[in-house]
């Protein structure tokens, strides 16, 4: 970190969207009919009800363990810092600004005057409470975020961060569940039962959660941001069947349903009462490769495997067109995308049979494939046996239900590649990290995929200035394009149906909605 | 003297089946689960695993212990009424039970119902008119039911009479406790969806037993006595027959709590079925553990009931 940068007022007078951030919110928007930002005057009131894929694992942030938590987090707990919907920038939230003073401190300045829902103050020690209960404690599930702070202190309205190591993602990882800040009276007094007794700062107060069942919240009348939330109650009935979520919404017993499957828009616009939205997502299908052992060990083969791949007809087949095609980890909108690689393997099934022969497999390959049995995962999984082999490689695919799938590949070391899906970070650095630094648990040969990776890993940390982490990122991405660590195959887009009467969505490019700005009419 | 009498030591014995069946059971449904592949403090760790985290974790939820240790300290906690929280909401495993083992009765209690008053007078229309057209068109509708699908039928419903009609609602369950009549006006369609296989197994059982007893050479002598079809029918027919329809009543019970499961899936109702799908999906012993206990208790309290019945209707059942 250099030079001290991210004042709010900095960001704000700087705060411009980027053209293709524009670009793909403008897309979002026409596929949603017009109907998406164009909605009259927002009006408070009414109750939101919202279809929720999954029971959260926990409503304490430092506890959970499921990437669907946000959805349910977001409305309770305000966050350190935010983001931009469109790119993911970081921009403040309950930190008004931050600055780096040196490449190892990193200084917050809390905003004064926000209240937790139990009406005690959430100033810079409930802050360093918060981080360091997240650092420390037995149950964090987040400690590794944090793994580059040394010491916390807090003083005034600031709270300094001193770190081991220079880390620029760090505003942005306080931008997630790290950030998520909780009543440190209601941690207290809760202690265990916190995870379902949980106390924020966000726009919506805690009421009930029944298991497997609903969630239900009430306006925080106290809450900092002028006019908002606009929902009187945001209630999210849990149901993990997207079909019968979906027929939830249609029937008019809930408002709002997130991430369908494209396979479901036809369904959408059957229904006179829906309407639906396509956004742009960082979630990136892909065929993870475990390189530490062969064949996959050798470049050659990943790169075949790369070249096997036809991506636009697998977007066609598995999301009729409407997701976004890759070979980098990434999507278009954000802001540290790399266009040329995006599209460095273009469909060559003959190159990739050269590569093979050159890598010592001439006579073609016998790869084993882990993924899910559930439906559209067999349908991709269908696909890509069929695409891959007509470059020689023998894809066959041992199924699993749920999470034993993940633990199959990442842990037990079974197949050669998963194909799965990674639902993204907020900063870019995290996603990388996790899934090819050393040792990590996403990455199943634990070891350095290429000459220089860890190196280009650090870079993309050591500087908050944006221009030297894009450059950092691109290096970065080019060294993991060109080794062929991964097979990105997609990025899925976020598929959203709503009632009529639901206005002032926006899609976010997490996609993990977030219902401040949501009104509704009637 | 109470313990001598025949009923009494019916329900003794009955009840002396809990324990063993419990610890088998339990016992085995853990070793299933602990066959299956994955590992639940991965799980638990979730997208923030590390192997360190992992490894933390199965220590922290005891997961690093013998197979027999972890299932002996499952059974301690039972006996002693604590079946433990579960490892994915922290959630006490008996309150989640009791929250939502309500919700999956109505829906069986509804479900029988239909299945009783729909397929016991098909039954005996059938019986009563062997070879007729009404009986080749009962037996038909019967054969239909037993083939079809409930989650397919459950769709069919939906569609029609929720999204097409908008009479019931098309998702969810609203607890008894809360509102009775909504209760069961959101029981409706999943339980005539969960009724249709059921009632055409009433039908089956109950028309059979019925045409065996309408031909016995009682029934012969009671017609040749002068007595009307009607009075041979419901004083003596249906009499011998409820032996059977008791058994039919006890195992269509414990099936329709089975078949919960799917309609529960279909329907997004949270209760019992849908819980445990959840909790063995991600190895979520604790709960899974507690909803077998509670199955157990509750068919064989489903079972003595029937022995009870069984007993009112024929004494000679608690005689011998």
């Amino acid at each position: 970190m250099n030079a001290p940068t991210h004042h709010a007022q900095e960001y704000h007078a700087s705060g411009r969207i980027e053209r293709r951030a524009f670009v793909a919110l403008m897309g979002a928007t026409a596929l949603a009919g017009g109907d998406a930002l164009a909605q009259g005057t927002p009006k408070p009131g009414g109750k939101l009800r919202v279809s929720a894929q999954g029971n959260p694992s926990s409503l304490d942030p430092m506890t959970g363990n499921s990437g669907s938590d946000h959805v349910v987090l977001y409305p309770m707990y305000d966050t350190l810092v935010e983001w931009d919907y469109a790119t993911l920038q970081a921009k403040p939230g309950i930190a008004e600004s931050w600055i780096d003073p040196d490449p190892t401190t990193l200084v917050l300045t809390i905003r004064d005057g926000i209240t937790f829902h139990d009406g005690t103050k959430c100033d810079a020690a409930a802050v360093r409470a918060n981080l360091v209960r997240a650092m420390t404690h037995e149950r964090s599930n987040i400690k590794s975020d944090l793994g580059t702070v040394k010491e916390i202190t807090a003083s005034g309205r600031n709270v300094t961060l001193k770190l081991k190591q220079p880390d620029s993602a760090l505003p942005l990882i306080l931008s997630d569940r790290a950030g998520m800040m909780c009543s440190p009276k209601a941690m207290e007094e809760s202690g265990r039962d916190y995870d379902r007794k949980p106390v924020g700062a966000g726009g919506w107060k805690f009421v009930s959660w029944a298991d497997n069942e609903n969630v239900v919240m009430t306006r925080n009348e106290h809450y900092w941001k002028p006019g908002r939330p606009l929902a009187d109650a945001v209630t999210f009935q849990v149901i993990p069947e997207l079909n019968t979520g979906l027929r939830s919404v249609t029937a008019g017993q809930n408002d709002f349903i997130y991430f369908l499957v494209p396979q479901q828009k036809a369904l959408i616009d059957r229904a006179r009462n829906v309407s639906s939205m396509i956004g742009p997502t960082m979630w990136c299908i892909q065929m993870y490769i475990n390189y530490g052992r062969p064949p996959l060990d050798n470049v050659k083969v990943r790169q075949a495997l790369n070249f096997a791949v036809n991506r636009d007809e697998f977007n066609k087949a598995a999301f009729g067109g409407l997701a976004e095609p890759t070979t980098m980890l990434l999507p278009k909108a954000h802001w540290a995308h790399v266009a040329e690689l995006a599209n460095y393997y273009t469909h060559d099934p003959e190159r990739a049979r050269k590569l093979l022969a050159e890598g010592g497999y001439s006579n073609g390959i016998d790869l084993v494939g882990i993924s899910y049995s559930e439906q559209l995962s067999v349908q991709q999984q269908e696909i890509l046996i069929e695409q891959v082999r007509q470059a020689g490689i023998r894809l066959t695919f041992k199924r699993f239900t749920g999470p034993p799938t993940t633990t199959a590949f990442l842990a037990e070391k079974q197949g050669d590649v998963f194909l799965s899906a990674w639902t993204g970070r907020p900063d870019p650095s995290l996603t990388y990290q996790l899934m090819f630094g050393v040792g990590s648990y996403y990455n199943a040969g634990r070891g350095e995929g290429a000459p220089g990776l860890t190196e280009a890993l650090l870079a993309t940390r050591a500087s908050s200035n944006l221009d030297v982490r894009k450059a950092a990122f691109r290096k970065l991405q080019q060294i993991v394009t060109e080794h062929a660590l991964m097979v990105p195959l997609v990025f899925r887009p976020e598929l959203d149906a709503f009632g009529k009467r639901v206005h002032g969505y926006r899609p976010n490019l997490l996609g993990k909605p977030k219902f401040t700005d949501v009104w509704l009419e009637g | 003297m109470l313990a001598n009498h025949p009923r009494l030591r019916m329900v003794g014995r009955r009840l002396a089946q809990i324990v063993p069946v419990i610890v088998l059971a339990t016992f085995i449904v853990f070793g299933l689960l602990k066959l299956v592949p994955g590992d639940v403090a991965a799980t638990l760790a979730g997208e923030y695993a590390t192997d360190e985290r992992v490894a933390q974790i199965r220590v922290a939820y005891g997961l690093d212990q013998p197979f027999l240790v972890q299932y002996w300290h499952w059974l301690w906690n039972a006996a002693h009424l604590d079946l433990s929280r579960s490892f994915m909401s922290n959630e006490p495993v008996l309150d989640q039970i009791l929250h939502r083992f309500p919700t999956t009765l109505l829906l069986v209690f509804c479900a029988l119902l239909i299945s009783l008053s729909v397929g016991v007078p098909l039954g005996i229309l059938a019986a009563t008119r062997v070879g007729s057209r009404v009986d080749v068109a009962v037996t038909s509708i019967a054969s239909f039911g037993v083939a079809l699908p409930s989650f397919w039928l459950a769709m069919i419903l939906v569609a029609t009479f929720s999204l097409s009609l908008g009479w019931f609602p098309a998702t969810g369950a609203v607890r008894w406790s809360v509102d009775p009549r909504l209760a069961v006006w959101y029981a409706v369609l999943p339980a005539v969806a969960l009724a249709a296989g059921g009632m055409a197994e009433v039908v089956r059982q109950l028309r059979s037993a019925l045409i065996e007893v309408l031909a016995s050479q009682y029934v012969r002598t009671l017609y040749a006595k002068g007595l009307s079809p009607t009075a041979i029918l419901w004083k003596h027919g249906l009499k011998n027959v409820a032996v059977t329809l008791l058994t039919v009543i006890g195992l269509l019970t414990s099936r329709l709590l089975g078949g919960a499961v799917v309609i529960e899936a279909v329907f997004a109702i949270p209760g019992m079925g849908s819980m445990v799908v959840r909790a063995a999906i991600v190895k979520d012993f604790p709960v899974v553990q507690g909803v077998v206990f509670a199955m157990v208790i509750l068919v064989i309290a489903i079972n003595m009931v029937i022995d009870v019945l069984y007993t009112l209707v024929d004494p000679r059942v608690a005689l011998k």
